[in-house]
């Protein structure tokens, strides 16, 4: 038996996979002691096998995490005490940053503070260049001196970067040396270890913030294995990584930056087995939609996308971690997202959310601000009666008072109307999200399926789907809680890079089949240790690389593990052009290419893929039928079907709704839902 | 500009709210087609200014050349100029079919410089009727002037200029390049493979906005696009019209000054006449009270006369509600003459500099206008810049063997004290909004053969305000290896201050020096370029920003803050802000009392 749980904002949401089956279990998340609400999730598994906890977690041999504990210190700011430490002459390397803007004309905003103050900041004596050549010696007797200063301002942890130590770490390397002779106990990151990458201001970043959440996800993560030991889990106990892997959670508290988005990069994971299991591998767009956010990746050649830009908070005004991260893009759209109108009668939905206090008007927590979810109330999308299976009670009195206030009236539209309008300027927003990672890129998003995942997912994937040109949409068994399933479905996984610059031009055969067969030697040992007893292990290579001059560098698949030759080379410059090509419409045959940063990426399979199906926890209700509104037909019955009391081959055609306990599926009248091979829900946008 | 005229509005009500709802649905669209060929550009651009500092601009107009979605493009280059620019392709050509595009530079005809290289594409129907333009528009490494950069603020005319200069000329037909215009550009502008690069990115940019916009006008109807175009302009002006008339009406006329330049000794005075007309929900900005054309590369273009001063309006409004195209661009009236160094240029005089100093000279007094006339809105003044930390450098990489020449942006903050922020660091100038990006030490070191030894505020160096101004970047660079490097630059700010507005002070000074191999350090002139041999340094500093109101009304936490991060120091805390601290190292604390008093004795009203 395997568990995942992930930790978010408003739930704890857990799957058990037990042979065959898999169970979905929702808790809320307890805020003040976390672990707690996993143990109250885990205490609802154990009583559905009618066991006592000690009993069902003995008979678990994996438990898998995935938490928003590291991003909420950062974002509340109780991350610990940090040190910056840089090359002397740049000491701003955080202020400064890349520079950059967005919004022109907003002054509401001023510029971000930096990650870790000024005050706490320290300029170290001696610089290597972009050769790797010594100008000035290390400062050895300052550093000294800093970690005196350090100890008496009471810091807590530090991050140290030096301009080029990717090419020569040997400054930051003594550096490390010396804070452990001279500051003992306080946890440190090297920016060439942690994050060898070019740019000094993400390279910083990504020291700092790891460095940040030492002590706090050490603390966590031992709590965590410590009390589930207590409660009788004597398992693996493995972390989600932004990365879309998982690693032990002991490697996780040495470089706890690897945990900071992984509940959302798990979804593209989960995401890629659906479109695998149930469409033959075919091209994936996964949308996970929350309370919050819309996240969104887009899944090919049954590879997950993956960015050096990811930030925390919002683009430019956050912090780039600078950290390889699974590349998914989030707007500020879900089932909280608030409808208004502004004072020259444009309708808008969002940025804000009203989150889980006060939550929707028809929660009746006080939240006066018609959402989303109010609108689905409105439109009998959402039973109120049945909302998370009955567990709580929704107002749609409130709802629709709350709606006519602030948008129906102001428009001079009919309630149902305003709601109609509001969910397809919501849809509308989270295409535009979607062609900014597909169209963007040059992919045709009709040629992908649309996987949904999130208790909101289903209110509109259909209309997502429809507007996006796909021809089906994928509601997985699991889609409710998606990150959690794709938690238990990824691999062992580590990343292994190191920069070597050189051209097609005059193409460094030796230098590079160095780099590449010590990469390849990494992943072998990584194998042998965190990896023995893999069912099956897999190596790839990739190139970061771009045309002579160009910056950004794009990344490419390698054909060959090693290039040998001229025709080996060829290979690897075809397939660059390619990549360009399907990128950004262009390419230039006849310009020489760069390659920088080799990559090796090595996958152990820890598990067989599953074969389970969501095991029904329900008994077959009748079917039933309710009033729902569509645009193009206004008030209408529509069939009201229980997921889990779906025969195999049962069509069930919209204007319907399909519920489960943990989410509702609204089906568009014209399109067809059916059972999907491996038990998910699958809809027939436009059926032939 | 356009007469003002009353928002249409149909008059059952839920048709008004139906058209509400397509309305916002075709804008986000057609942003998000804009920020497409942002990106395309971004990522495959050659140069460091356009691949690095984001110095490019991507925009969608309509069939009659009105500005309808911009992204987030630089103000400067796309208020005023891509309509004028349209214009220009209308006037020479009348048939368009599609795999058409048109290669634009004259700054006589709507370009902001010569160095602005655009690519237009009019979009067409399948009946090869005109439905858009879209328009990329780039700043160019180098366009073939007579030195290797980009702003030849000392070009007595457009001939000493010498870029090449393309008037609506024709460079794709049926997709394919005509390779006449394209040897005529590789034989004039220096590394010639570095432009090539950057016009194949700028090409995609504008191929992809086309294929996205007649995909949406095959899926929406070219009639609803062009209905939808004529609404979203309406409510613009309504969006606008309703900011003005928050603000007090008002009539006042500011000038500022650019600094003494090669050409113009004694500098270029600049008045501006702002009037705020709350009732009519206008304003007028009237530019013609000034010098004519001079004999140096300061002059405006129109377009960036007009777009400057419009800036200073945007920037007043404070909260960003208001869409920034031709429909919003009604309510605001540039008066401008011809032969005019802040209007209408006449041939032969140069715009070489066009879109920084002398625009800088107009954005800043019409935002300081506002925030004398009107309180809560308006800004102080913004630092002027291209202090050499932002110039161009060129040189023989001995690394490679090639030449190279580009644009660095290595420190120029700037940004003004606002009514609700302290200035935004990273500003650079008020044209380009902060948009454009810095260079990453790393990032410049390994493409150009330079060394940058330092980097840092520097401070007692921003406008002290209520809310303060940004703070002066220092910057030491020099070449990196045993070859010499050029160093061309045109730094505004080193006499005329960026001034504060409502009681906040003035920012710090531009500086440009250099340090010699025995560490002697001399002054540099402000309009120079400088040769530099190994073992010597250029040092940077670039302009601060001013203050918005009484420095006795900053909020005695952020003065604290100030001191414990070391951008204000304890001295000038107490003499300039009245704000007395105790306590040492990361423990600062006011003396609550001392405060109260210092600020009485310095003439604080409470």
């Amino acid at each position: 038996m395997r568990l995942a749980c992930d930790t978010g904002g408003t739930f704890t949401d857990l799957v058990v996979e037990d042979g065959a089956d898999i169970l979905l279990f929702k808790s809320s998340t307890v805020p003040s002691d976390p672990v707690q609400g996993v143990l109250n999730a885990l205490a609802l598994a154990a009583a559905h096998y009618r066991q006592d906890l000690a009993a069902f977690l003995a008979r678990a041999e994996m438990f898998v995490h995935g938490t928003t504990r590291a991003i909420n210190a950062i974002l509340t700011g109780q991350t610990a005490r940090t040190a910056f430490l840089t090359s002397a002459g740049h000491p701003d390397v955080l202020v400064i940053r890349e520079g950059g803007r967005i919004e022109p004309f907003n002054f509401t905003v001023g510029h971000p503070e930096p990650y870790v103050p000024r005050r706490l900041t320290f300029e170290v004596g001696g610089r290597i260049d972009a050769s790797g050549t010594e100008r000035a010696p290390l400062d050895e007797q300052g550093v000294i001196d800093i970690a005196a200063q350090m100890k008496a301002s009471g810091i807590e942890a530090v991050g140290v970067c030096l301009l080029w130590s990717i090419v020569n770490g040997a400054h930051e390397r003594r550096v490390g040396e010396l804070l452990e002779q001279h500051l003992p106990g306080v946890p440190y990151t090297l920016s060439h270890q942690l994050n060898p990458s070019l740019r000094e201001y993400r390279r910083a970043s990504a020291a700092v913030i790891d460095a940040s959440l030492k002590p706090l996800m050490f603390a966590y993560l031992d709590n965590l294995q410590r009390r589930l030991q207590e409660a009788g889990f004597a398992g693996r106990t493995l972390m989600a990584t932004s990365g879309g892997g998982i690693m032990d959670a002991r490697d996780v508290a040495r470089a706890p930056i690897h945990s900071i988005n992984s509940g959302p990069a798990m979804a593209p994971v989960a995401g890629r087995h659906y479109s695998a299991r149930d469409h033959a591998g075919a091209p994936a767009i996964v949308a996970d939609t929350g309370g919050t956010t819309f996240d969104v990746t887009l899944v090919r050649d049954n590879r997950i996308p993956w960015t050096r830009e990811a930030w925390i908070g919002q683009r430019m005004r956050g912090h780039m971690t600078g950290f390889p991260a699974v590349d998914v893009r989030s707007i500020g759209a879900g089932g909280g997202s608030i409808a208004w109108v502004d004072e020259g009668g444009l309708l808008h939905v969002g940025p804000m959310s009203a989150g889980s206090t006060p939550g929707p008007a028809a929660y009746g927590q006080g939240g006066m601000r018609p959402t989303v979810t109010d609108c689905c109330i409105i439109l009998g999308y959402i039973d109120p009666e049945f909302f998370l299976g009955g567990a709580m009670a929704l107002h749609r009195d409130l709802a629709l008072e709350a709606l006519r206030r602030e948008v129906a009236d102001p428009l001079g539209l009919t309630p149902e109307e305003a709601a109609a309008a509001v969910l397809a300027l919501s849809t509308e927003k989270m295409v535009g999200a979607i062609d900014e990672i597909t169209v963007n890129q040059g992919f045709d998003p009709s040629s992908a399926i649309l996987i949904g995942g999130g208790g909101a997912a289903g209110l509109n994937a259909v209309s997502v789907g429809r507007r996006l040109g796909c021809a089906q949409v994928l509601i997985p068994e699991v889609g409710a809680a998606l990150s959690a399933a794709g938690a238990l479905l990824s691999d062992l996984s580590a990343d292994y890079s190191r920069i070597h610059y050189t051209t097609s031009a005059e193409f460094d055969h030796s230098g590079v089949s160095h780099v590449l067969a010590e990469l390849a030697g990494r992943c072998r040992d990584f194998a042998r240790g965190p990896g023995a007893g893999a069912l099956s292990t897999e190596t790839s290579f990739f190139v970061e690389a771009r045309y002579a001059h160009q910056i950004w560098e794009i990344e490419v698949a390698m054909p060959d593990a090693d290039i040998v030759g001229p025709a080996g080379l060829a290979r690897l410059v075809d397939r660059f052009h390619a990549t360009h090509r399907d990128i950004f419409e262009i390419e230039d045959s006849h310009s020489a290419i760069e390659f920088i940063t080799w990559r090796a990426r090595i996958n152990c399979r820890l598990h067989r893929p599953p074969q389970s199906r969501l095991l029904s926890r329900e008994d077959g209700a009748d079917t039933r039928t309710r009033q729902v509104y569509f645009e193009a037909t206004g008030w209408t019955d529509a069939e009201v079907v229980l997921f889990e009391a779906m025969s195999e081959t049962a069509q069930v055609a919209g204007p319907a709704i399909v519920e489960s306990s943990f989410t509702t599926v609204v089906i568009d009248p014209g399109a067809v839902a059916s059972l999907s091979p491996g038990g998910g829900l699958r809809i027939d946008v436009r059926p032939g | 500009m356009d007469v003002a005229q009353d928002a249409r509005v149909p008059e059952e009500s839920a048709e008004r709210g139906r058209a509400g709802v397509q309305m916002a649905i075709i804008s986000n669209r057609l942003e998000s087609i804009a920020r497409k060929m942002q990106n395309t550009l971004f990522r495959t651009a050659r140069s460091g200014v356009l691949n690095t500092a984001h110095d490019f601009s991507c925009v969608i107009l309509t069939a009659d050349c009105q500005l309808l979605a911009t992204a987030e493009s630089l103000p400067i280059h796309t208020l005023i100029g891509p309509d004028l620019m349209c214009r220009a392709v209308l006037k020479y050509h009348s048939e368009f079919r599609r795999g058409d595009c048109f290669l634009h530079n004259n700054p006589y005809e709507g370009d902001t410089h010569a160095a602005d290289h655009c690519l237009i594409i009019p979009v067409v129907d399948e009946s090869a009727t005109l439905r858009f333009f879209v328009l990329a528009k780039a700043h160019q490494a180098d366009c073939g002037n007579s030195l290797p950069t980009t702003y030849m603020g000392h070009a007595r005319d457009v001939y000493e200029e010498g870029a090449l200069i393309f008037s609506a000329t024709k460079i794709q037909t049926d997709y394919k390049d005509n390779e006449d215009i394209i040897r005529m550009c590789r034989t004039r502008i220096r590394v010639p493979e570095q432009w090539w690069g950057d016009y194949l990115a700028t090409l995609g940019a504008v191929r992809i906005g086309e294929r996205e916009l007649i995909a949406l006008g095959n899926e929406m109807g070219w009639d609803t696009l062009r209905d939808y175009s004529s609404a979203w302009f309406d409510y613009s002006e309504h969006k606008m019209a309703q900011a003005i008339q928050r603000m007090p009406s008002g009539r006042i006329r500011v000038s500022s000054q650019h600094d003494p330049f090669p050409g113009v000794p004694d500098g270029i005075p600049v008045n501006v006449d702002v009037e705020i007309d709350a009732a009519q929900g206008k304003i007028v900005l009237d530019l013609t009270d000034n010098v004519d054309c001079q004999p140096c590369g300061l002059n405006l273009s129109e377009g960036c006369a007009r777009s400057a001063a419009m800036i200073g309006v945007y920037n007043s409004l404070i909260d960003n509600s208001v869409p920034i195209n031709s429909g919003s661009f009604r309510r605001i009236e540039v008066r401008l003459r011809e032969n005019c160094a802040v209007g209408i240029p006449r041939h032969p005089f140069s715009t070489s500099v066009a879109t920084t100093n002398l625009a800088d000279r107009v954005s800043n007094p019409v935002q300081r206008a506002i925030a004398e006339i009107a309180p809560g809105f308006g800004q102080a003044e913004i630092g002027p810049i291209m202090p050499p930390a932002m110039g161009v450098i060129s040189g023989r990489d001995p690394r490679s063997g090639q030449s190279f020449v580009n644009q660095i942006f290595l420190g120029i903050s700037g940004g003004a004290g606002t009514p609700l922020t302290d200035g935004y660091l990273t500003y650079i100038h008020a044209g380009n909004a902060g948009l454009c990006r810095h260079d990453s030490i790393e990032v410049d070191e390994l493409h150009h053969p330079i060394f940058v030894r330092e980097r840092r505020l520097l401070p007692d160096t921003e406008g002290p305000g209520e809310h303060r101004g940004a703070l002066s970047i220092y910057v030491e660079f020099g070449p990196g290896y045993d070859s010499p490097l050029e160093v061309i630059y045109t730094a505004d700010g080193t006499v005329n201050a960026a001034l504060g507005t409502r009681g906040g002070g003035a920012g710090g000074l531009a500086v440009a020096q250099k340090r010699a191999f025995d560490g002697a350090v001399t002054q540099l002139p402000a309009c120079h370029a400088q040769s530099l041999l190994p073992g010597e340094f250029m040092l940077s500093t670039s302009c601060g920003g001013g203050g918005y109101g009484s420095p006795l009304d900053r909020s005695v936490a952020s003065v604290v803050h100030d001191v414990a991060e070391g951008w204000v120091s304890r001295e000038r805390a107490r003499d300039v802000y009245g704000v007395e601290i105790v306590g040492r190292g990361g423990d600062l604390v006011a003396d609550v009392e001392a405060t109260r008093r210092r600020r009485i004795a310095l003439g604080a009203s409470d």
